[in-house]
C-alpha cells in the first residue's frame, strides 16, 4: 500500500492552524489504517508556535495509533521553527487538596486567629480612647471636628431624604390599615414609636456604614498597603491614637445626633401624609406624637444608635488593618467591611431591641 | 530585507497646550533593538503610547508593518495589534486571574485554537520566558522579576512581530534586570522579533541596544548606533552615559 502525502500549505500560524486541524480530522479518519503517512513540508514559508506545536502534536497522536511519521523537504528555517517550539511537558503540580478535618481545623485555627486579632485591637481603641480624651495632643489637629464634618454633616442631605421617605411611606402602609378602623390617628402613634425606636437609627447606621464605614476602611486600608502606617509607627506616633481614636470620637458624636435629626424628618414625612391624605390637623398629628413617646423609646432609639456607632468603627478599624496585597487587597477588604458592618449592625439592633423589649420592668 | 518595519515622520504631539513631543523622525529596521532613551520627563513613554496606539498625535506619521497607524479603523487596528506585543512597566498583569490565564488571554481571545493547544501554548511560552512553574499562580504571589517575566510571556503569546518594552529594567535589582535583559536578547534571537525598548538604565541600554534614540527636551537629539552615542559630543547625550 502507498503511503499517502499529506501536502501542507504555505502559511501555519494561529490562525490557520484551527482550520488545517478540521481538514486533517477528516483525512485520517478515512486512512486510520494506513501504515505510514508523509507530510510534505515543500510550500511552507511561514510557521510560528501554534503551528508548530499542531504538527508536533499531530506527529504523536498518529504514532501512538501505530502509524509512521515521515517529514519530508523541510526548509532549515522550518527545522529551526519545529526544534525550538517543543511540545511542552504539562508541569506536575503538587496536589495541596485538604480533607475534611483539615478543612475544619484550618477554619477553625483562622476564626481563632481573627478573634484574638480583633479583641487585641478593640482594647487597643478602648484603652487609648480613654486616654486619648485626656491628652489631645495624642491625636491629629483638628482631626475630630474634620472627621465630625466627613462622617456627619456631609451625611445629612441623604439620611434626609432616605428618612423622609421611610416614614412618609410607612405612614402610606399603615394608614390603609388604620383607615378601616376609623383609627387614622393612631398613624402618629405607630411612625413616632417606629422611627424613634426602630426604623431611625437602624436606617441611620447603615446609611453611615455604607458611606463612612467604608471610607474609613479604605482609608486605613491604603495607608497601611503603602507603608504609612509603618511610618507613623516609626516616628513614634501610635496609629492608633492618632488615627482611630479621632474617628471614633467624631462617629460617637455625630451618628446619636444624626439619628434624632433623621427621627424628626421621618415623623415629618409621617405627617404629610397624616394631613394630605388622612385629613389630620398638623397640630393635633404632633400633639399625638408627643404623648406617646416615653423617655423609654427615646431612650432606646439613643442607646441603639450610640451602640451602632461603635459597631460601625470596630468593624470598619479591623477590616482596614486586615489588609493584604496591594490595590485590590484595598477593595476586598472595603466589601467585606461594609457587609459585615451592617451584619452586625442588625444582629445588634435585634439584640437591643429584645432585651429592652422584655426587659421594661426594668424601666 | 531591511525596509523599516517601523517607520515615524514629523511626529509632533502632547497633552492639551504644551508639547511633549517635537518633530520626532526615526525608523526601525527588522530584527534589531531599538531603544528609546533620555532623562525622565523627556517623553520616552508618550511616544511609545504612539506607536502602539493609545494616543493620538497632533501631526505627522507612523507606519507599523506597512500600515499607517493614524488611518486604520477599529477593526484594522486590532487586526494589527495581534502583530504586536506590549511589556508595560509593571506588568499589567490581571491580578484576579492565574499566570497561565493571563498568559492564554490574547490566545483565547484572538484565534480559534482547542484548548489543549491552547494549554500547550501558554506552557511553552511561559518556559521560555522560565516560568513554568509558576503557572497556577496568582500575580500577588510573583516577586517583580518573575511578573515582568509573566507579563512578557502573555506579550510574545502570539508570536508578535514586533515587541515594545516600557522600561524593563526599572524597579529590578542589577542581577535580575541583567538577567530580563537577556532574556530580551535571547528571544529575538530565537523568534526574530524586533524590539523598541524604552528605558534610562545605562547598563541595561548598553547589554542590548543595537541604536538608540535620545530623546531631549521632546526633540530626536540623536539617532543611530550605541556605539556611536557613546563616543557622541553632545552635551546631554555625554551626560547621560557618564554622569
Amino acid at each position: 500500500m502507498d503511503t499517502p502525502i499529506v501536502k501542507l500549505p504555505p502559511v501555519i500560524t494561529h490562525q490557520q492552524t484551527e482550520k488545517l486541524r478540521k481538514k486533517f480530522k477528516a483525512l485520517f479518519d478515512k486512512k486510520q489504517f494506513s501504515p505510514s503517512v508523509e507530510f510534505d513540508f515543500q510550500e511552507v514559508e511561514q510557521m510560528d508556535s501554534a503551528g508548530a506545536i499542531f504538527i508536533q502534536n499531530l506527529r504523536s497522536d498518529l504514532e501512538k495509533n501505530n502509524v509512521e511519521v515521515l517529514w519530508t523537504n523541510l526548509s532549515p528555517a522550518i527545522e529551526r521553527t519545529l526544534k525550538l517550539f517543543k511540545r511542552p511537558l504539562p508541569p506536575v503540580f503538587k496536589s495541596e487538596k485538604k480533607n475534611f478535618f483539615e478543612k475544619i481545623g484550618e477554619t477553625g485555627y483562622n476564626l481563632s486567629k481573627y478573634f484574638a486579632e480583633s479583641i487585641l485591637l478593640f482594647s487597643n481603641i478602648g484603652y487609648w480612647s480613654f486616654l486619648g480624651f485626656f491628652r489631645p495632643g495624642l491625636r491629629r489637629k483638628g482631626d475630630v471636628v474634620n472627621q465630625g464634618v466627613l462622617i456627619g454633616v456631609n451625611a445629612l442631605p441623604i439620611v434626609a431624604l432616605i428618612a423622609f421617605l421611610i416614614g412618609f411611606i410607612l405612614a402610606l402602609q399603615s394608614a390603609a390599615q388604620l383607615r378601616q378602623f376609623g383609627a387614622n390617628i393612631y398613624v402618629a402613634d405607630l411612625i413616632a414609636i417606629a422611627m424613634v425606636s426602630e426604623m431611625g437609627p437602624l436606617i441611620t447606621a447603615i446609611l453611615v456604614a455604607g458611606r463612612s464605614g467604608s471610607a474609613i476602611t479604605a482609608e486605613i486600608a491604603t495607608m497601611k498597603v503603602s507603608e504609612e502606617i509603618d511610618a507613623l509607627t516609626v516616628m513614634g506616633v501610635d496609629p492608633v491614637p492618632y488615627l482611630i481614636v479621632p474617628k471614633l470620637y467624631a462617629i460617637i458624636i455625630t451618628l446619636p445626633l444624626l439619628t434624632v435629626f433623621a427621627n424628626i424628618i421621618g415623623i415629618t414625612g409621617g405627617a404629610v401624609i397624616g394631613v394630605t391624605y388622612l385629613d389630620i390637623n398638623f397640630v393635633a398629628f404632633f400633639k399625638e406624637v408627643f404623648t406617646v413617646l416615653r423617655y423609654k423609646e427615646i431612650f432606646t432609639g439613643l442607646i441603639k444608635s450610640l451602640s451602632f456607632s461603635i459597631i460601625i468603627l470596630l468593624t470598619a478599624t479591623y477590616f482596614g488593618f486586615r489588609v493584604k496585597g496591594g490595590a485590590e487587597g484595598v477593595g476586598r477588604v472595603t466589601t467585606a467591611s461594609v457587609v459585615a458592618s451592617i451584619f452586625f449592625v442588625i444582629v445588634a439592633d435585634s439584640i437591643l431591641g429584645l432585651i429592652f423589649y422584655f426587659g421594661e420592668s426594668a424601666f | 530585507m531591511n525596509e523599516p518595519i517601523i517607520e515615524v515622520q514629523h511626529l509632533i504631539s502632547g497633552y492639551d497646550e504644551h508639547v511633549v513631543l517635537n518633530d520626532i523622525s526615526f525608523d526601525v529596521v527588522p530584527g534589531e533593538i531599538m531603544v528609546v532613551l533620555g532623562t525622565s520627563g523627556c517623553g520616552k513613554t508618550t511616544l511609545l503610547k504612539h506607536l502602539i496606539g493609545l494616543l493620538q498625535p497632533f501631526s505627522g506619521s507612523i507606519t507599523l508593518l506597512g500600515h499607517d497607524l493614524l488611518r486604520l479603523n477599529e477593526a484594522e487596528s486590532i487586526k494589527l495589534m495581534r502583530h504586536i506585543g506590549v511589556l508595560f512597566q509593571n506588568g499589567a498583569l490581571l491580578n484576579s486571574i492565574t499566570v497561565a490565564e493571563n498568559v492564554a488571554i490574547p490566545l483565547e481571545q484572538h484565534t480559534n485554537l482547542t484548548t489543549e493547544l491552547i494549554r500547550d501554548l501558554v506552557y511553552l511560552k511561559l518556559e521560555l520566558v522560565g516560568l513554568k512553574s509558576a503557572a497556577p499562580l496568582l500575580p500577588s504571589e510573583l516577586s517583580g522579576g518573575m511578573r515582568k517575566r509573566a507579563a512578557l510571556a502573555r506579550a510574545i503569546a502570539l508570536d508578535p512581530k514586533i515587541l515594545f518594552a516600557d522600561e524593563p529594567a526599572a524597579g529590578l535589582d542589577p542581577v535580575t534586570a541583567a538577567s530580563l535583559d537577556q532574556l530580551l536578547l535571547k528571544l529575538r534571537d530565537l523568534l526574530g522579533m524586533t524590539l523598541v525598548v524604552v528605558t534610562h538604565e545605562v547598563g541595561s541600554i548598553k547589554r542590548i541596544a543595537d541604536r538608540v534614540l535620545f530623546l531631549h527636551e521632546g526633540k530626536a537629539l540623536f539617532f543611530g548606533k550605541l556605539s556611536d552615542a557613546l563616543k557622541s559630543d553632545l552635551e546631554p547625550v555625554r551626560n547621560f552615559f557618564n554622569p
